[in-house]
């Protein structure tokens, strides 16, 4: 393989400044890509915690025994087609989620705390919630029947809206990198066009100059990704040990961590031989006119 | 029958608005011929060469070269058949960015031969045009004359079918223009068609080969103007 440089384009004023074009748009895309990544691996973190599809609140009144009615509810709940598990939450969870609510220093002991029942369905069958809540309605009028599918449903929606947006905007980011090597490469073309005339004239082939074009941008590529990236890795790394501090571990979970550090890794490598297809097809279109 | 080099059938060109320079050319190459192109200024030599070389597309008429139509040959062809083709151009075109020996090993590196091959190929040959002591120069600091003499050497490095120089004396002494004819003398001998455009009288009298002479658009061969004794290529 012949490497030698027959057209001066690390003379290229024109090009001068891709390289700190690309670096900034590979920092800013791995961050998105990495971004992605961390809203995917935080939804299936989230949907895997979440496992009650259904709250039954039982109120209890002072002076009415509520024990046979939540053994009835229960046995209501239990044999409703498609529910795969129904549990009373223990008294010393409900204390411990009130006081989360409103204060370690209030008298828990004033309040008459409701019988919560937490229920899971079995997600490949339909669950008759009409039914149920009407069954239940007809036990007693104040048992209420908390759906926390649909809001569970919207708050996904929005979190894969954000993924598709980010996935979009990383895209963007990626185009225009490539639009800079197509652009600069163009102009590279234009300032070495009667050089390239000479070449061609004593025989060189397209893909012999698109060759010189390729080389040089696969290098000045490969530096440049490779610099945005390492910047967005301490940008990351960073941010990852201030979330740490915030409590937010999912950052430094292992294997999203992996998952982030491969991005970094393997970003530079992604972009300069994107950059270099590029350089080859504007050189290609080009003389091939 | 010998095998044609190049062919051109009915080939007529003008440049935009301009008048014809050419008015339907008919032309045989043969393999291992030997012609001075010569004809007023602006009758159309450079012209005629770069139809030949595949810089110019003509206007009309067909070129046939190495037995190849190239009328409807896409682009990405062209260069494979140049490879064939050595070109002394009159203006040089050389690059002034590499140095003079990576000028003249530029042919042979672009059919891919390798780098340490082919600079020794040009220093061979950069000796022989007296130019040993400039390997390492850059063109810019060459006088006409050198310069002339990298554009044949960058031309004939790699043995071609067909070699086309236009004014390739222009430059040079006497001394060395003669010296330059029995390289291309040479090069005919080992089988290559020469087509050469000059206005050297002295050249034309000494060299006793045919002539195409252009005048008025058409293009006529001529016999030698002298049958003098040709010289002995110096070894």
């Amino acid at each position: 393989m012949n490497n030698r440089h027959d057209l001066p384009l690390k003379d290229d004023a024109a090009a001068r400044f891709v390289p700190a074009i690309i670096a900034l748009m590979v920092y800013l895309g791995t961050l998105c890509f990495v971004f992605t990544l961390f809203l995917l691996h935080s939804t299936h973190s989230w949907e895997s915690q979440l496992t009650t599809d259904l709250t039954i609140e039982i109120p209890v009144f002072q002076g009415i025994a509520s024990a046979p009615l939540e053994s009835r509810v229960l046995q209501v709940v239990t044999q409703t087609p498609g529910v795969q598990r129904a549990l009373t939450v223990s008294q010393e969870e409900m204390i411990h989620m009130f006081r989360s609510l409103i204060g370690e220093d209030v008298n828990i002991d004033s309040f008459s705390l409701p019988i919560m029942i937490d229920v899971s369905f079995d997600r490949k069958e339909i669950v008759d919630i009409k039914g149920l809540e009407t069954h239940l309605k007809s036990i007693s009028p104040h048992i209420q029947v908390i759906d926390h599918r649909a809001w569970q449903s919207q708050v996904s929606n929005l979190i894969h809206t954000s993924v598709f947006l980010a996935l979009m905007i990383t895209f963007l980011i990626l185009l225009a990198a490539l639009a800079t090597t197509w652009f600069a490469t163009r102009t590279g073309l234009l300032i070495h066009r009667q050089i390239i005339e000479v070449l061609s004239l004593i025989g060189a082939t397209n893909a012999y100059i698109a060759k010189q074009f390729q080389i040089n941008t696969l290098k000045h590529g490969f530096i440049a990704s490779s610099i945005g990236s390492f910047f967005a890795f301490v940008t990351f790394f960073g941010l990852s040990a201030l979330f740490e501090n915030e409590n937010f571990s999912v950052l430094l979970h292992s294997s999203f961590f992996f998952s982030a550090l491969s991005v970094f890794i393997l970003a530079p490598f992604v972009t300069a031989f994107l950059m270099m297809v590029s350089a080859r097809f504007a050189v290609m279109k080009a003389l091939n006119l | 029958m010998s095998e044609l080099i190049a062919q051109l059938v009915g080939v007529g060109h003008h440049y935009e608005e301009g008048p014809e320079i050419f008015k339907g050319v008919t032309l045989s190459i043969e393999k291992g011929t030997f012609h001075f192109l010569t004809g007023p200024s602006g009758s159309g030599k450079s012209s005629f060469l770069k139809i030949l070389y595949l810089g110019l597309k003509p206007t009309w008429g067909n070129v046939k070269l190495f037995g190849k139509d190239t009328y409807k040959m896409p682009s990405h062809y062209l260069p494979l058949l140049r490879q064939k083709i050595g070109v002394v151009f009159q203006e040089f075109k050389l690059l002034d960015h590499l140095r003079v020996v990576d000028n003249v090993s530029l042919p042979l590196r672009v059919r891919g031969i390798e780098t340490k091959r082919s600079l020794k190929h040009a220093r061979e040959l950069l000796d022989w045009v007296g130019l040993g002591d400039c390997l390492e120069a850059y063109p810019t600091t060459l006088s006409g004359g050198q310069k002339q003499r990298v554009a044949i050497a960058r031309a004939v490095i790699t043995r071609p079918q067909l070699l086309l120089a236009d004014e390739p004396t222009g430059n040079v002494d006497d001394d060395m223009a003669m010296k330059l004819l029995y390289l291309f003398e040479e090069l005919n001998k080992m089988g290559t068609a020469i087509i050469i455009a000059t206005h050297n009288q002295r050249i034309l009298e000494k060299f006793s080969y045919p002539q195409l002479f252009i005048k008025e658009g058409m293009i006529n061969k001529e016999e030698p103007v002298l049958n003098l004794p040709k010289k002995k290529a110096v070894s």
